[in-house]
Protein backbone atom coordinates (compact mmCIF):
# COMPACT_ATOMS: atom_id res chain seq x y z
CA UNK A 1 0.00 0.00 0.00
CA UNK A 2 0.96 3.90 -0.44
CA UNK A 3 2.56 5.26 2.75
CA UNK A 4 0.81 8.01 3.96
CA UNK A 5 2.88 11.27 4.38
CA UNK A 6 4.31 11.47 7.78
CA UNK A 7 2.60 13.92 9.85
CA UNK A 8 4.69 17.44 9.75
CA UNK A 9 6.30 19.12 12.69
CA UNK A 10 6.17 22.62 13.80
CA UNK A 11 9.24 24.32 13.98
CA UNK A 12 9.52 24.61 17.50
CA UNK A 13 9.06 20.87 18.22
CA UNK A 14 12.20 20.16 16.00
CA UNK A 15 14.25 21.24 18.11
CA UNK A 16 15.79 18.60 20.69
CA UNK A 17 18.23 15.71 20.89
CA UNK A 18 18.47 13.40 17.77
CA UNK A 19 16.90 10.37 19.76
CA UNK A 20 13.44 12.83 20.49
CA UNK A 21 13.57 13.40 16.93
CA UNK A 22 13.90 9.92 15.95
CA UNK A 23 11.01 9.21 18.42
CA UNK A 24 8.58 11.81 17.66
CA UNK A 25 9.05 11.00 13.40
CA UNK A 26 8.26 7.05 14.82
CA UNK A 27 5.27 8.28 17.00
CA UNK A 28 4.27 10.16 13.44
CA UNK A 29 4.18 7.05 11.23
CA UNK A 30 2.41 5.30 13.53
CA UNK A 31 -0.59 7.98 14.13
CA UNK A 32 -0.33 7.94 10.26
CA UNK A 33 -0.88 4.01 10.02
CA UNK A 34 -3.88 4.33 12.29
CA UNK A 35 -5.82 6.67 10.56
CA UNK A 36 -5.33 4.54 7.33
CA UNK A 37 -6.39 1.74 9.35
CA UNK A 38 -9.46 3.53 10.70
CA UNK A 39 -10.32 4.63 7.08
CA UNK A 40 -9.90 0.89 5.98
CA UNK A 41 -12.28 -0.03 8.70
CA UNK A 42 -14.73 1.94 8.07
CA UNK A 43 -15.29 1.93 4.71
CA UNK A 44 -15.39 -2.28 5.43
CA UNK A 45 -18.37 -1.58 8.24
CA UNK A 46 -20.22 0.91 5.68
CA UNK A 47 -20.09 -1.84 3.39
CA UNK A 48 -21.37 -4.31 5.82
CA UNK A 49 -24.59 -1.81 6.99
CA UNK A 50 -25.20 -1.30 3.61
CA UNK A 51 -25.64 -5.07 2.63
CA UNK A 52 -28.27 -5.05 5.29
CA UNK A 53 -30.05 -2.66 3.62
CA UNK A 54 -30.45 -4.29 0.40
CA UNK A 55 -31.32 -7.74 1.11
CA UNK A 56 -33.95 -8.88 -1.39
CA UNK A 57 -34.22 -12.48 -2.95
CA UNK A 58 -31.39 -11.57 -5.56
CA UNK A 59 -28.81 -11.09 -2.85
CA UNK A 60 -27.91 -7.95 -4.62
CA UNK A 61 -24.83 -6.56 -1.95
CA UNK A 62 -23.37 -9.24 0.02
CA UNK A 63 -21.50 -8.41 2.66
CA UNK A 64 -17.31 -8.66 3.15
CA UNK A 65 -17.34 -11.40 4.87
CA UNK A 66 -19.76 -13.72 2.29
CA UNK A 67 -17.28 -12.18 -0.49
CA UNK A 68 -14.18 -13.97 1.32
CA UNK A 69 -15.48 -16.64 1.94
CA UNK A 70 -16.73 -16.84 -1.61
CA UNK A 71 -12.99 -16.09 -2.05
CA UNK A 72 -11.58 -18.98 0.18
CA UNK A 73 -13.89 -21.17 -2.14
CA UNK A 74 -11.80 -20.09 -5.06
CA UNK A 75 -8.68 -20.57 -3.70
CA UNK A 76 -9.01 -23.85 -1.89
CA UNK A 77 -11.73 -25.38 -4.01
CA UNK A 78 -14.78 -26.53 -3.27
CA UNK A 79 -16.32 -29.92 -3.65
CA UNK A 80 -19.73 -29.39 -3.69
CA UNK A 81 -19.80 -26.63 -6.52
CA UNK A 82 -17.04 -28.56 -8.25
CA UNK A 83 -14.67 -25.69 -7.95
CA UNK A 84 -11.26 -27.21 -8.22
CA UNK A 85 -8.59 -25.94 -5.84
CA UNK A 86 -6.20 -23.15 -7.10
CA UNK A 87 -8.64 -22.27 -9.88
CA UNK A 88 -8.34 -18.68 -8.95
CA UNK A 89 -4.27 -18.86 -9.82
CA UNK A 90 -5.21 -20.89 -13.04
CA UNK A 91 -7.21 -17.82 -14.60
CA UNK A 92 -4.71 -15.58 -13.33
CA UNK A 93 -1.94 -17.32 -15.03
CA UNK A 94 -4.03 -17.35 -18.11
CA UNK A 95 -4.27 -13.52 -17.96
CA UNK A 96 -1.10 -13.18 -17.08
CA UNK A 97 0.32 -15.09 -19.97
CA UNK A 98 -1.46 -12.89 -22.52
CA UNK A 99 -0.61 -9.63 -20.49
CA UNK A 100 3.34 -10.41 -21.04
CA UNK A 101 2.77 -11.72 -24.76
CA UNK A 102 1.88 -8.41 -25.48
CA UNK A 103 4.41 -6.50 -23.17
CA UNK A 104 6.76 -8.37 -25.35
CA UNK A 105 5.40 -7.71 -28.46
CA UNK A 106 5.29 -3.74 -27.59
CA UNK A 107 8.80 -3.57 -26.56
CA UNK A 108 10.02 -5.42 -29.54
CA UNK A 109 8.28 -2.81 -31.94
CA UNK A 110 8.33 0.10 -29.34
CA UNK A 111 12.00 0.49 -28.37
CA UNK A 112 13.20 0.77 -32.33
CA UNK A 113 10.30 3.12 -32.85
CA UNK A 114 11.55 5.00 -29.74
CA UNK A 115 15.10 5.65 -30.83
CA UNK A 116 14.41 6.77 -34.03
CA UNK A 117 11.70 9.34 -32.41
CA UNK A 118 14.14 10.52 -30.28
CA UNK A 119 17.06 10.65 -33.05
CA UNK A 120 15.43 11.41 -35.76
CA UNK A 121 12.96 14.73 -36.38
CA UNK A 122 11.61 12.93 -39.19
CA UNK A 123 10.70 9.82 -37.51
CA UNK A 124 9.10 12.30 -34.16
CA UNK A 125 6.92 13.87 -36.61
CA UNK A 126 5.98 10.41 -38.49
CA UNK A 127 4.90 8.63 -35.98
CA UNK A 128 3.76 11.19 -33.74
CA UNK A 129 0.09 10.49 -34.42
CA UNK A 130 0.24 6.65 -33.98
CA UNK A 131 1.34 7.25 -30.52
CA UNK A 132 -0.72 9.78 -30.18
CA UNK A 133 -3.76 7.94 -31.39
CA UNK A 134 -2.59 4.41 -29.70
CA UNK A 135 -2.19 6.49 -26.30
CA UNK A 136 -5.98 8.02 -26.27
CA UNK A 137 -8.19 5.12 -27.53
CA UNK A 138 -10.72 4.16 -24.94
CA UNK A 139 -10.64 0.46 -23.83
CA UNK A 140 -13.70 -1.00 -24.68
CA UNK A 141 -12.53 0.31 -28.34
CA UNK A 142 -9.61 -1.79 -28.35
CA UNK A 143 -11.71 -4.36 -26.78
CA UNK A 144 -14.06 -3.93 -29.90
CA UNK A 145 -11.10 -3.76 -32.48
CA UNK A 146 -9.38 -7.03 -30.69
CA UNK A 147 -12.93 -9.17 -31.26
CA UNK A 148 -12.92 -7.40 -34.69
CA UNK A 149 -9.70 -8.64 -36.01
CA UNK A 150 -9.24 -11.98 -34.26
CA UNK A 151 -13.09 -12.92 -33.18
CA UNK A 152 -13.33 -15.59 -30.23
CA UNK A 153 -10.16 -16.52 -29.16
CA UNK A 154 -6.91 -15.73 -27.23
CA UNK A 155 -5.27 -14.05 -29.99
CA UNK A 156 -7.32 -10.75 -29.01
CA UNK A 157 -6.40 -10.14 -25.64
CA UNK A 158 -2.71 -9.99 -26.07
CA UNK A 159 -2.84 -7.87 -29.10
CA UNK A 160 -4.74 -5.26 -28.12
CA UNK A 161 -2.51 -5.19 -24.69
CA UNK A 162 0.22 -4.74 -27.44
CA UNK A 163 -1.62 -1.80 -28.94
CA UNK A 164 -1.81 -0.49 -25.46
CA UNK A 165 1.43 -0.44 -23.91
CA UNK A 166 3.52 0.41 -27.31
CA UNK A 167 2.86 4.32 -27.25
CA UNK A 168 4.08 4.47 -23.42
CA UNK A 169 7.15 2.37 -23.96
CA UNK A 170 7.72 4.33 -27.31
CA UNK A 171 7.43 7.80 -25.85
CA UNK A 172 9.29 6.74 -22.45
CA UNK A 173 12.06 5.64 -25.20
CA UNK A 174 12.31 8.84 -27.09
CA UNK A 175 12.27 10.63 -24.27
CA UNK A 176 15.36 9.00 -22.77
CA UNK A 177 17.21 8.99 -26.46
CA UNK A 178 16.76 13.26 -26.37
CA UNK A 179 17.44 13.40 -23.00
CA UNK A 180 20.63 11.50 -23.65
CA UNK A 181 23.60 13.84 -22.07
CA UNK A 182 25.10 15.26 -25.82
CA UNK A 183 28.85 16.45 -24.13
CA UNK A 184 29.15 12.98 -22.40
CA UNK A 185 28.41 11.22 -25.89
CA UNK A 186 31.16 13.59 -27.11
CA UNK A 187 33.14 12.79 -24.43
CA UNK A 188 33.32 9.38 -25.46
CA UNK A 189 33.97 9.84 -29.29
CA UNK A 190 37.10 11.61 -28.56
CA UNK A 191 38.32 9.18 -26.24
CA UNK A 192 37.69 6.64 -29.28
CA UNK A 193 34.76 4.83 -26.93
CA UNK A 194 33.18 2.09 -29.76
CA UNK A 195 29.59 2.88 -30.23
CA UNK A 196 28.60 -0.26 -28.67
CA UNK A 197 30.37 0.75 -25.27
CA UNK A 198 28.96 4.37 -25.48
CA UNK A 199 25.37 2.34 -25.83
CA UNK A 200 26.13 0.32 -22.80
CA UNK A 201 27.22 2.95 -20.57
CA UNK A 202 25.57 6.16 -21.83
CA UNK A 203 22.43 5.39 -23.67
CA UNK A 204 21.07 2.66 -21.72
CA UNK A 205 21.48 4.03 -18.45
CA UNK A 206 19.71 7.28 -19.32
CA UNK A 207 16.85 5.59 -20.89
CA UNK A 208 15.81 2.59 -18.54
CA UNK A 209 14.74 4.51 -16.13
CA UNK A 210 11.89 6.53 -18.23
CA UNK A 211 11.25 2.77 -20.01
CA UNK A 212 10.93 1.19 -16.05
CA UNK A 213 8.48 4.14 -15.15
CA UNK A 214 6.59 3.51 -17.86
CA UNK A 215 6.38 0.08 -17.82
CA UNK A 216 4.79 0.19 -14.40
CA UNK A 217 2.76 2.60 -15.04
CA UNK A 218 0.78 1.06 -17.76
CA UNK A 219 0.92 -2.55 -15.69
CA UNK A 220 -2.55 -1.85 -13.95
CA UNK A 221 -4.03 -0.54 -17.01
CA UNK A 222 -2.78 -3.59 -19.69
CA UNK A 223 -3.85 -5.80 -17.24
CA UNK A 224 -7.24 -4.59 -16.95
CA UNK A 225 -7.49 -4.26 -20.72
CA UNK A 226 -6.58 -7.63 -20.92
CA UNK A 227 -9.49 -9.07 -18.69
CA UNK A 228 -11.86 -6.77 -20.27
CA UNK A 229 -10.72 -8.26 -23.72
CA UNK A 230 -11.43 -12.02 -22.41
CA UNK A 231 -14.87 -10.76 -21.39
CA UNK A 232 -15.86 -9.36 -24.71
CA UNK A 233 -14.02 -12.55 -26.35
CA UNK A 234 -11.88 -14.46 -25.05
CA UNK A 235 -11.96 -18.27 -24.10
CA UNK A 236 -9.39 -18.54 -20.62
CA UNK A 237 -8.86 -16.62 -17.81
CA UNK A 238 -10.17 -14.06 -15.69
CA UNK A 239 -12.49 -12.16 -17.86
CA UNK A 240 -14.11 -15.07 -19.09
CA UNK A 241 -15.11 -15.67 -14.90
CA UNK A 242 -16.25 -12.26 -14.55
CA UNK A 243 -18.49 -12.88 -17.82
CA UNK A 244 -20.16 -15.97 -16.01
CA UNK A 245 -20.75 -14.12 -12.98
CA UNK A 246 -22.54 -11.64 -15.21
CA UNK A 247 -24.65 -13.78 -17.09
CA UNK A 248 -25.41 -16.09 -13.72
CA UNK A 249 -26.21 -12.28 -12.11
CA UNK A 250 -24.61 -13.32 -9.38
CA UNK A 251 -22.85 -10.06 -7.29
CA UNK A 252 -20.86 -12.51 -4.84
CA UNK A 253 -18.82 -14.08 -7.38
CA UNK A 254 -18.40 -10.45 -9.02
CA UNK A 255 -17.13 -9.04 -6.00
CA UNK A 256 -14.62 -11.81 -5.16
CA UNK A 257 -13.06 -11.93 -8.44
CA UNK A 258 -12.77 -8.25 -8.32
CA UNK A 259 -11.21 -8.27 -5.04
CA UNK A 260 -8.55 -11.01 -6.17
CA UNK A 261 -8.01 -8.14 -8.83
CA UNK A 262 -7.08 -5.72 -7.00
CA UNK A 263 -4.85 -7.53 -4.35
CA UNK A 264 -3.32 -9.01 -7.60
CA UNK A 265 -2.52 -5.53 -9.16
CA UNK A 266 -1.35 -4.18 -5.87
CA UNK A 267 0.83 -7.13 -5.36
CA UNK A 268 2.54 -6.66 -8.59
CA UNK A 269 2.32 -3.08 -8.60
CA UNK A 270 3.20 -1.60 -5.55
CA UNK A 271 5.50 -4.64 -4.22
CA UNK A 272 7.05 -6.21 -6.54
CA UNK A 273 7.61 -3.66 -9.52
CA UNK A 274 8.42 -1.04 -6.98
CA UNK A 275 10.69 -2.88 -5.10
CA UNK A 276 12.47 -3.90 -8.32
CA UNK A 277 12.60 -0.73 -9.51
CA UNK A 278 13.95 0.53 -6.31
CA UNK A 279 16.85 -1.87 -6.33
CA UNK A 280 17.57 -1.14 -9.70
CA UNK A 281 17.78 2.19 -9.64
CA UNK A 282 19.04 2.53 -6.34
CA UNK A 283 22.58 4.04 -7.15
CA UNK A 284 20.21 7.44 -8.03
CA UNK A 285 17.70 7.71 -5.28
CA UNK A 286 18.42 10.00 -2.57
CA UNK A 287 17.98 9.50 0.94
CA UNK A 288 14.22 8.95 2.22
CA UNK A 289 13.36 9.50 -1.15
CA UNK A 290 10.72 7.17 -2.62
CA UNK A 291 9.77 6.83 -6.66
CA UNK A 292 6.31 6.47 -6.36
CA UNK A 293 3.39 7.35 -4.41
CA UNK A 294 0.49 6.89 -6.12
CA UNK B 1 -1.06 17.61 -20.61
CA UNK B 2 -1.62 17.82 -23.84
CA UNK B 3 0.51 20.75 -25.44
CA UNK B 4 1.25 18.13 -27.94
CA UNK B 5 0.42 21.04 -30.73
CA UNK B 6 3.07 22.68 -30.12
CA UNK B 7 5.32 20.22 -31.57
CA UNK B 8 3.92 21.12 -34.46
CA UNK B 9 3.93 25.01 -33.98
CA UNK B 10 7.22 25.95 -35.23
CA UNK B 11 6.82 24.65 -38.44
CA UNK B 12 9.66 26.06 -41.15
CA UNK B 13 6.99 26.78 -43.99
CA UNK B 14 7.32 25.23 -47.19
CA UNK B 15 9.49 26.28 -49.63
CA UNK B 16 9.17 24.85 -53.57
CA UNK B 17 12.70 25.77 -54.57
CA UNK B 18 13.76 23.03 -51.87
CA UNK B 19 13.24 20.63 -54.16
CA UNK B 20 10.77 17.21 -53.82
CA UNK B 21 13.08 15.31 -50.72
CA UNK B 22 13.22 18.84 -48.78
CA UNK B 23 9.58 19.19 -49.38
CA UNK B 24 8.82 15.60 -48.13
CA UNK B 25 10.66 16.02 -45.21
CA UNK B 26 8.90 18.93 -43.82
CA UNK B 27 7.40 18.61 -40.70
CA UNK B 28 4.08 18.85 -41.45
CA UNK B 29 4.01 16.75 -44.77
CA UNK B 30 5.74 14.05 -42.74
CA UNK B 31 2.59 14.38 -40.48
CA UNK B 32 0.31 13.73 -43.02
CA UNK B 33 2.55 11.38 -44.56
CA UNK B 34 1.61 8.96 -41.67
CA UNK B 35 -2.06 10.12 -41.79
CA UNK B 36 -1.92 8.48 -45.34
CA UNK B 37 -0.28 5.88 -44.28
CA UNK B 38 -2.61 4.70 -41.45
CA UNK B 39 -5.86 5.51 -43.98
CA UNK B 40 -3.77 3.11 -46.41
CA UNK B 41 -3.03 0.17 -43.64
CA UNK B 42 -7.04 0.75 -42.58
CA UNK B 43 -8.11 -0.29 -46.44
CA UNK B 44 -5.44 -3.08 -46.80
CA UNK B 45 -6.20 -4.72 -43.25
CA UNK B 46 -10.14 -4.48 -44.46
CA UNK B 47 -9.61 -5.91 -47.85
CA UNK B 48 -7.74 -9.13 -46.46
CA UNK B 49 -9.58 -9.75 -43.24
CA UNK B 50 -13.68 -11.37 -43.34
CA UNK B 51 -14.69 -9.26 -40.75
CA UNK B 52 -12.26 -5.89 -40.45
CA UNK B 53 -14.37 -3.42 -42.35
CA UNK B 54 -12.38 -0.78 -45.22
CA UNK B 55 -12.89 3.03 -44.56
CA UNK B 56 -15.34 3.12 -47.00
CA UNK B 57 -17.78 0.58 -45.08
CA UNK B 58 -17.40 2.27 -42.21
CA UNK B 59 -18.17 5.90 -43.57
CA UNK B 60 -20.92 4.05 -45.70
CA UNK B 61 -22.69 2.85 -42.15
CA UNK B 62 -22.25 5.72 -40.55
CA UNK B 63 -24.27 8.09 -43.61
CA UNK B 64 -26.80 4.85 -42.90
CA UNK B 65 -27.06 5.34 -39.25
CA UNK B 66 -27.29 9.38 -40.18
CA UNK B 67 -30.37 8.94 -42.27
CA UNK B 68 -32.14 6.63 -40.14
CA UNK B 69 -35.03 8.18 -37.93
CA UNK B 70 -34.39 7.20 -34.22
CA UNK B 71 -36.40 5.07 -32.08
CA UNK B 72 -39.28 5.05 -35.36
CA UNK B 73 -39.55 8.70 -35.07
CA UNK B 74 -39.72 11.75 -38.19
CA UNK B 75 -36.48 12.32 -39.17
CA UNK B 76 -34.62 15.09 -39.26
CA UNK B 77 -31.26 16.46 -38.54
CA UNK B 78 -30.84 15.59 -34.80
CA UNK B 79 -33.13 12.93 -34.74
CA UNK B 80 -31.71 10.14 -35.64
CA UNK B 81 -29.11 7.26 -34.69
CA UNK B 82 -26.11 8.66 -35.28
CA UNK B 83 -26.64 12.17 -33.15
CA UNK B 84 -29.42 11.10 -30.72
CA UNK B 85 -27.54 7.77 -29.66
CA UNK B 86 -24.26 9.75 -29.44
CA UNK B 87 -26.09 13.00 -27.49
CA UNK B 88 -27.80 10.71 -24.90
CA UNK B 89 -24.21 9.21 -24.34
CA UNK B 90 -22.77 12.45 -24.03
CA UNK B 91 -25.29 13.69 -21.50
CA UNK B 92 -25.03 10.92 -19.18
CA UNK B 93 -20.98 11.86 -19.36
CA UNK B 94 -21.76 15.20 -18.55
CA UNK B 95 -23.60 14.45 -15.61
CA UNK B 96 -21.49 11.85 -14.18
CA UNK B 97 -18.34 14.28 -14.64
CA UNK B 98 -20.24 16.65 -13.15
CA UNK B 99 -20.32 14.72 -10.08
CA UNK B 100 -16.75 13.91 -10.06
CA UNK B 101 -15.44 16.93 -9.67
CA UNK B 102 -18.01 17.72 -7.17
CA UNK B 103 -16.57 14.54 -5.48
CA UNK B 104 -13.35 14.40 -6.11
CA UNK B 105 -11.88 18.32 -6.22
CA UNK B 106 -12.45 19.06 -2.08
CA UNK B 107 -11.26 15.10 -1.31
CA UNK B 108 -8.35 16.12 -2.91
CA UNK B 109 -7.26 19.35 -1.77
CA UNK B 110 -7.84 18.45 1.63
CA UNK B 111 -5.85 15.22 1.52
CA UNK B 112 -2.98 17.62 0.60
CA UNK B 113 -3.64 19.76 3.35
CA UNK B 114 -4.40 17.90 6.26
CA UNK B 115 -1.90 14.60 6.58
CA UNK B 116 -5.16 13.08 8.92
CA UNK B 117 -7.20 12.92 5.86
CA UNK B 118 -4.82 11.67 3.66
CA UNK B 119 -3.82 8.66 5.76
CA UNK B 120 -7.58 8.58 6.41
CA UNK B 121 -8.26 7.81 2.17
CA UNK B 122 -4.82 6.86 1.31
CA UNK B 123 -6.20 3.12 1.38
CA UNK B 124 -9.65 3.34 -0.46
CA UNK B 125 -7.80 5.47 -3.46
CA UNK B 126 -5.22 3.24 -3.71
CA UNK B 127 -7.63 -0.08 -4.11
CA UNK B 128 -9.99 2.13 -6.31
CA UNK B 129 -7.02 2.70 -8.31
CA UNK B 130 -6.60 -1.07 -8.92
CA UNK B 131 -10.41 -2.15 -9.95
CA UNK B 132 -11.41 -2.27 -13.33
CA UNK B 133 -13.79 0.44 -14.50
CA UNK B 134 -16.11 -2.43 -16.37
CA UNK B 135 -16.61 -5.09 -13.35
CA UNK B 136 -18.27 -1.79 -11.70
CA UNK B 137 -19.90 -1.42 -15.01
CA UNK B 138 -21.35 -5.28 -14.62
CA UNK B 139 -21.80 -4.11 -11.46
CA UNK B 140 -23.72 -1.47 -11.91
CA UNK B 141 -26.05 -3.23 -14.14
CA UNK B 142 -26.80 -5.70 -12.13
CA UNK B 143 -28.01 -2.96 -9.39
CA UNK B 144 -29.34 -0.58 -11.40
CA UNK B 145 -30.36 -1.91 -14.43
CA UNK B 146 -31.08 -0.17 -17.55
CA UNK B 147 -31.33 3.97 -17.83
CA UNK B 148 -29.20 6.93 -16.11
CA UNK B 149 -28.11 5.70 -13.16
CA UNK B 150 -25.81 2.76 -13.72
CA UNK B 151 -23.28 4.75 -16.49
CA UNK B 152 -23.29 7.78 -14.29
CA UNK B 153 -22.74 5.54 -11.09
CA UNK B 154 -19.85 3.77 -13.00
CA UNK B 155 -18.21 6.39 -14.38
CA UNK B 156 -17.92 8.64 -10.66
CA UNK B 157 -16.76 5.13 -8.86
CA UNK B 158 -13.71 5.03 -11.73
CA UNK B 159 -13.08 8.53 -12.29
CA UNK B 160 -12.83 9.93 -9.05
CA UNK B 161 -9.58 8.67 -7.46
CA UNK B 162 -7.88 9.40 -10.91
CA UNK B 163 -9.20 13.09 -10.23
CA UNK B 164 -8.13 12.92 -6.30
CA UNK B 165 -4.73 11.51 -7.21
CA UNK B 166 -4.12 14.48 -9.33
CA UNK B 167 -5.72 17.38 -7.25
CA UNK B 168 -3.80 16.57 -4.12
CA UNK B 169 -0.28 16.37 -6.09
CA UNK B 170 -1.38 19.49 -7.02
CA UNK B 171 -2.27 20.30 -3.49
CA UNK B 172 1.04 18.76 -2.01
CA UNK B 173 2.92 21.45 -4.90
CA UNK B 174 1.39 24.34 -3.40
CA UNK B 175 4.76 25.97 -1.72
CA UNK B 176 4.34 25.20 2.32
CA UNK B 177 6.53 28.71 3.13
CA UNK B 178 4.32 30.80 1.00
CA UNK B 179 1.46 29.22 3.00
CA UNK B 180 2.76 29.71 6.13
CA UNK B 181 3.30 32.97 5.22
CA UNK B 182 -0.20 34.01 4.20
CA UNK B 183 -1.21 32.02 7.52
CA UNK B 184 1.10 34.52 9.53
CA UNK B 185 0.16 37.69 7.67
CA UNK B 186 -3.95 36.35 8.23
CA UNK B 187 -4.40 36.59 4.56
CA UNK B 188 -8.34 35.95 3.90
CA UNK B 189 -9.22 32.45 2.64
CA UNK B 190 -10.79 33.69 -0.88
CA UNK B 191 -7.11 35.86 -1.62
CA UNK B 192 -5.49 32.64 -1.22
CA UNK B 193 -7.05 30.38 -2.87
CA UNK B 194 -7.19 32.95 -5.61
CA UNK B 195 -3.42 34.19 -5.36
CA UNK B 196 -1.62 31.14 -3.73
CA UNK B 197 -4.13 27.51 -4.35
CA UNK B 198 -4.92 27.94 -8.04
CA UNK B 199 -1.69 28.88 -9.62
CA UNK B 200 -0.14 26.03 -8.11
CA UNK B 201 -2.85 23.70 -8.67
CA UNK B 202 -4.08 24.58 -11.94
CA UNK B 203 -2.10 22.56 -14.44
CA UNK B 204 -2.80 19.35 -11.60
CA UNK B 205 -6.46 20.24 -11.77
CA UNK B 206 -6.56 20.48 -15.68
CA UNK B 207 -4.64 17.48 -16.31
CA UNK B 208 -6.86 15.75 -13.82
CA UNK B 209 -10.21 16.94 -14.98
CA UNK B 210 -8.95 16.37 -18.82
CA UNK B 211 -8.20 12.32 -17.46
CA UNK B 212 -11.99 12.38 -15.64
CA UNK B 213 -13.64 13.25 -18.70
CA UNK B 214 -12.23 11.06 -20.83
CA UNK B 215 -12.29 8.06 -18.15
CA UNK B 216 -15.74 9.05 -17.36
CA UNK B 217 -17.05 8.91 -21.52
CA UNK B 218 -15.40 5.31 -21.52
CA UNK B 219 -17.09 4.16 -18.73
CA UNK B 220 -20.40 5.60 -20.26
CA UNK B 221 -20.07 3.28 -23.34
CA UNK B 222 -19.15 0.69 -21.70
CA UNK B 223 -22.09 0.18 -19.38
CA UNK B 224 -24.35 1.21 -22.34
CA UNK B 225 -22.49 -2.14 -24.34
CA UNK B 226 -23.47 -4.44 -21.09
CA UNK B 227 -26.76 -2.93 -20.56
CA UNK B 228 -28.81 -0.24 -22.15
CA UNK B 229 -31.16 0.52 -24.82
CA UNK B 230 -29.40 3.48 -25.89
CA UNK B 231 -26.45 5.61 -26.31
CA UNK B 232 -23.31 4.80 -28.65
CA UNK B 233 -22.43 1.96 -26.31
CA UNK B 234 -25.70 0.32 -27.14
CA UNK B 235 -25.55 0.94 -30.41
CA UNK B 236 -22.23 -1.13 -31.21
CA UNK B 237 -23.65 -4.21 -29.35
CA UNK B 238 -26.58 -4.03 -31.18
CA UNK B 239 -24.86 -3.82 -34.43
CA UNK B 240 -22.97 -6.99 -33.27
CA UNK B 241 -25.30 -8.94 -31.10
CA UNK B 242 -28.47 -8.82 -33.13
CA UNK B 243 -27.13 -8.16 -36.44
CA UNK B 244 -23.87 -9.62 -36.66
CA UNK B 245 -22.30 -6.49 -38.76
CA UNK B 246 -19.39 -6.03 -37.83
CA UNK B 247 -18.85 -2.55 -40.11
CA UNK B 248 -21.71 -1.34 -37.66
CA UNK B 249 -19.62 -2.30 -34.36
CA UNK B 250 -16.65 -0.89 -36.07
CA UNK B 251 -18.56 2.35 -37.33
CA UNK B 252 -18.93 2.88 -33.43
CA UNK B 253 -15.92 2.52 -32.08
CA UNK B 254 -14.46 5.34 -34.37
CA UNK B 255 -17.07 7.68 -33.20
CA UNK B 256 -16.44 6.76 -29.68
CA UNK B 257 -12.88 7.58 -30.70
CA UNK B 258 -13.29 10.33 -33.08
CA UNK B 259 -15.39 11.96 -29.87
CA UNK B 260 -12.51 11.82 -27.09
CA UNK B 261 -9.95 13.12 -29.98
CA UNK B 262 -11.94 16.04 -30.65
CA UNK B 263 -12.61 17.29 -26.88
CA UNK B 264 -9.19 16.41 -26.34
CA UNK B 265 -7.33 18.39 -29.59
CA UNK B 266 -10.35 20.97 -30.08
CA UNK B 267 -11.11 21.64 -26.24
CA UNK B 268 -8.67 20.62 -23.32
CA UNK B 269 -5.61 21.91 -25.18
CA UNK B 270 -7.09 25.40 -26.17
CA UNK B 271 -7.90 25.91 -22.55
CA UNK B 272 -4.77 24.57 -21.34
CA UNK B 273 -3.06 27.23 -23.33
CA UNK B 274 -4.88 29.76 -22.35
CA UNK B 275 -4.77 29.18 -18.56
CA UNK B 276 -0.43 28.56 -18.66
CA UNK B 277 -0.03 31.14 -21.52
CA UNK B 278 2.03 32.75 -18.79
CA UNK B 279 4.32 29.72 -18.51
CA UNK B 280 5.53 29.42 -22.36
CA UNK B 281 5.24 26.45 -24.76
CA UNK B 282 6.61 23.30 -22.79
CA UNK B 283 6.71 21.45 -26.08
CA UNK B 284 8.42 18.45 -26.85
CA UNK B 285 8.14 14.76 -25.58
CA UNK B 286 8.33 16.26 -21.85
CA UNK B 287 4.89 17.47 -22.01
CA UNK B 288 3.38 14.10 -24.36
CA UNK B 289 5.08 11.62 -22.32
CA UNK B 290 3.48 13.02 -18.95
CA UNK B 291 0.17 12.57 -21.30
CA UNK B 292 1.05 9.19 -22.16
CA UNK B 293 2.05 7.99 -18.97
CA UNK B 294 -0.75 10.07 -17.51
CA UNK B 295 -3.20 7.77 -18.99
CA UNK B 296 -4.08 5.69 -16.31
CA UNK B 297 -7.13 4.71 -18.77
CA UNK B 298 -9.85 3.60 -17.07
CA UNK B 299 -12.74 2.90 -19.51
Amino acid sequence: MASPSVPETSGSERVGTRVDVARQARIARWKAVAYSVFGAVSFLVAWQIASGFTRTEFDLLPGPLEVLQRMGEYTFGNEAERIASGWVFLNFWETFRKTLYGFAGALVLGVPIGILMGRYRYAKNFFFDFVYLAANVPLIVYAILGLLIFGIGDTGPAFVVGLLVLPVITLNVAAGVEGVDQRLLAMSRSFGLSSRTALRHIVVPSLSPFLFAGSRASFAASWKLAALAETFGGTTGVGVQIRKAFQGFSVTDMLAWMMFFVIFVLIVERIILMRLERWVFRYRLKRGEDILRF
Amino acid sequence: MSTVRTLVRETPAINMGDGIIAVLRNDRVARWTSRLVLLALWQVAGLLSQRFPTPVETVEILVREFQTPFDRGEWSAANNELVQNLWISIQRTGIAVFLVILIGLPIGYLMGRWWRVQAYFTDLVTVLLAMPAYMWALLAVMWFGFGMRAPVFTAVVSAVPGLIVHVLQGSLAIPRDLRDMSDAFDVPGATRLRHLALPSMSGAIIAGIRLSIIAAWGCVVLVEWFGSNEGAGFRARDWYQSAANYNGLMAWGIVVLVVVIIFDRGIIERIDRAVHKWRGAVGDFGAAKVAVNDSTQEG
